[in-house]
């Protein structure tokens, strides 16, 4: 297929800049980052990098914070402690009053596809994807129209712009939702579980838009329970649990050889080896 | 006793009763409109962050579901008045009454819409950068109004039926003329048993179309 040859030479390609840090600067880091919920510290001091044309793949038990790190990431849950910088500019930090500052401007930069699709219910495909477009980003109507036309186009949905949600199938909404996300441009997608809602029969052409982006270079980030797609679209991996990055290497090597008991420990578990 | 009933009788009245149907949707209709719009003011200032705004609404809305409504009609009609040390028109006063109560009934149901609109929507609207002008207006309100549909309907339904009260203090409704004509033609069994029917032929089919818009039509849309 020629999406996947295209994505191996992509690795290959990455591989070798990340070796010598050649022209990939990062694009999101973590630094010390807190977060607890009550009693429970669902991020521990976590630091991590993503680089720009990284697709970084989070695996981790349930509970391991992994759809929190992307929350916080979108600016959806505030942090008790740390700060994160996108594209090497601040982002996201606590202040002496220990509440979260989000810069908006670079928060528009990162767009979010979620588990349950989270379309608007009373809005067409159309009204949901020019929505914020046309009311917060101050473009045209017709611009907003014929793009999101022809990102409908190119997920084969065109003849759906005038649908509502609730008639849609779930791989139709969420393909919807990643189309939506995508109106925004932004430089970083995020994408937590959004396979895990639907039918065994539409996680492939989700999957399929997933690595036609990937073709496309965006950088994503991606919380996912389906370790084969994982390996398939991932440049880099890392492996959470307990609030704390414990592995976070080439997913070659992750899913080949992991050098940590506890990914090892995982990894056998949800993959039925042995 | 004889008990030989005249339900035609009832027939030789017709513009009377109708007449006083004509007050109680009157009554009813203009109650409902301006009620339902001071319940979304009222269910509005019931999510603000300001205390000092939440808890009058707060206070407003419990005492008014509280106590019986036609308490309430006694004290707008005659308490109120002497409180203010003025007359109120009989109409303006049962008029009042009936838009605080429809307020207040109406504003728990747009409070219940807004609360069930869930978590993920306000995600999605951090998602996508909307502030909160775009999000209140485009995304939670349209929402919350189409669902407070159906609540809204029976809410106006049972206003309908609880008009009867107004009766109480001398305004010529349904109620009203059906008992007065009871008692005046000494035929209490037909009069009343039409004045029920009206009342159900009019509440019946609305309480059906609220199921009729609930199903067909809000579960495209929210």
């Amino acid at each position: 297929m020629n999406t996947e040859e295209n994505i191996n030479e992509q690795k290959a390609e990455n591989a070798i800049k990340h070796q010598g840090f050649l022209g990939s600067k990062p694009l999101v880091e973590f630094k010390g980052v807190t977060k607890r919920f009550g009693d429970t510290c669902v991020m521990d001091e976590m630091d991590l990098q993503m680089r720009e044309d990284d697709r970084l793949v989070i695996i981790g038990p349930s509970g391991s914070g992994k759809s929190t790190l992307l929350r916080v990431l979108m600016g959806l849950e505030p942090i008790d402690k740390g700060e994160i910088h996108f594209d090497s500019k601040p982002y996201v930090s606590v202040d002496s009053k220990g509440r979260t500052q989000t810069d908006l401007a670079t928060r528009s930069k990162v767009g979010m596809v979620f588990q349950h699709y989270t379309l608007f219910p009373h809005l067409s495909v159309l009204g949901n994807m020019t929505l914020s477009p046309v009311k917060v980003h101050g473009m045209g109507r017709s611009e907003a129209e014929d793009r999101a036309r022809e990102y409908l186009g190119r997920l084969g949905m065109e003849d759906k712009l005038n649908s509502y949600p609730g008639k849609l199938s779930g791989g139709q909404k969420q393909r919807v939702a990643i189309a939506r996300a995508l109106m925004l441009e932004p430089k970083l997608m995020l994408f937590d579980e959004v396979t895990s809602a639907l039918d065994p029969e539409m996680v492939a052409e989700i999957e399929k838009v997933m690595l036609d982006l990937a073709k496309q270079k965006m950088a994503m980030m991606i919380v996912t329970h389906d370790m084969y797609f994982a390996k398939k679209i991932a440049t880099e991996s890392v492996f959470i649990a307990g609030g704390k990055v414990v592995e976070k290497c080439d997913p070659e090597i992750m899913f080949n050889e992991p050098k940590e008991e506890r990914t090892k420990d995982f990894l056998n578990k949800v993959l039925h080896l042995k | 006793m004889n008990m030989s009933f005249e339900f035609l009788r009832v027939f030789s009245y017709w513009d009377v009763l109708l007449n006083g149907l004509g007050i109680t949707l009157l009554f009813t209709i203009g109650a409902a409109i301006v009620g339902t719009l001071l319940g979304f003011v009222i269910s509005l200032m019931r999510v603000a962050p300001s205390r000092f705004i939440k808890w009058p609404a707060r206070l407003y809305v419990e005492f008014f579901r509280g106590t019986p409504m036609l308490i309430q009609l006694f004290w707008i009609f005659f308490c109120l008045p002497l409180i203010l040390g003025q007359d109120i028109p009989p109409y303006v006063s049962v008029m009042l009454s009936m838009v605080l109560f429809m307020a207040a009934i109406t504003s728990e149901t747009f409070r219940g819409s807004l609360k069930s609109i869930s978590g993920e929507q306000h995600d999605a609207c951090v998602a996508l950068g909307l502030n909160f002008r775009v999000k209140a207006i485009n995304v939670i309100f349209p929402q919350a109004l189409l669902r407070s549909i159906p609540p809204l309907m029976s809410n106006v339904v049972s206003l309908f039926k609880e008009s009867a009260l107004i009766s109480s203090v001398g305004i010529a409704d349904l109620m009203f003329v059906s008992s007065n004509i009871s008692s005046s033609t000494g035929r209490p069994v037909e009069f009343l048993t039409a004045a029920a029917v009206i009342y159900f032929v009019v509440a019946f089919p609305a309480t059906r179309l609220v199921d009729l818009i609930e199903k067909r039509f809000l579960i495209r849309f929210a």
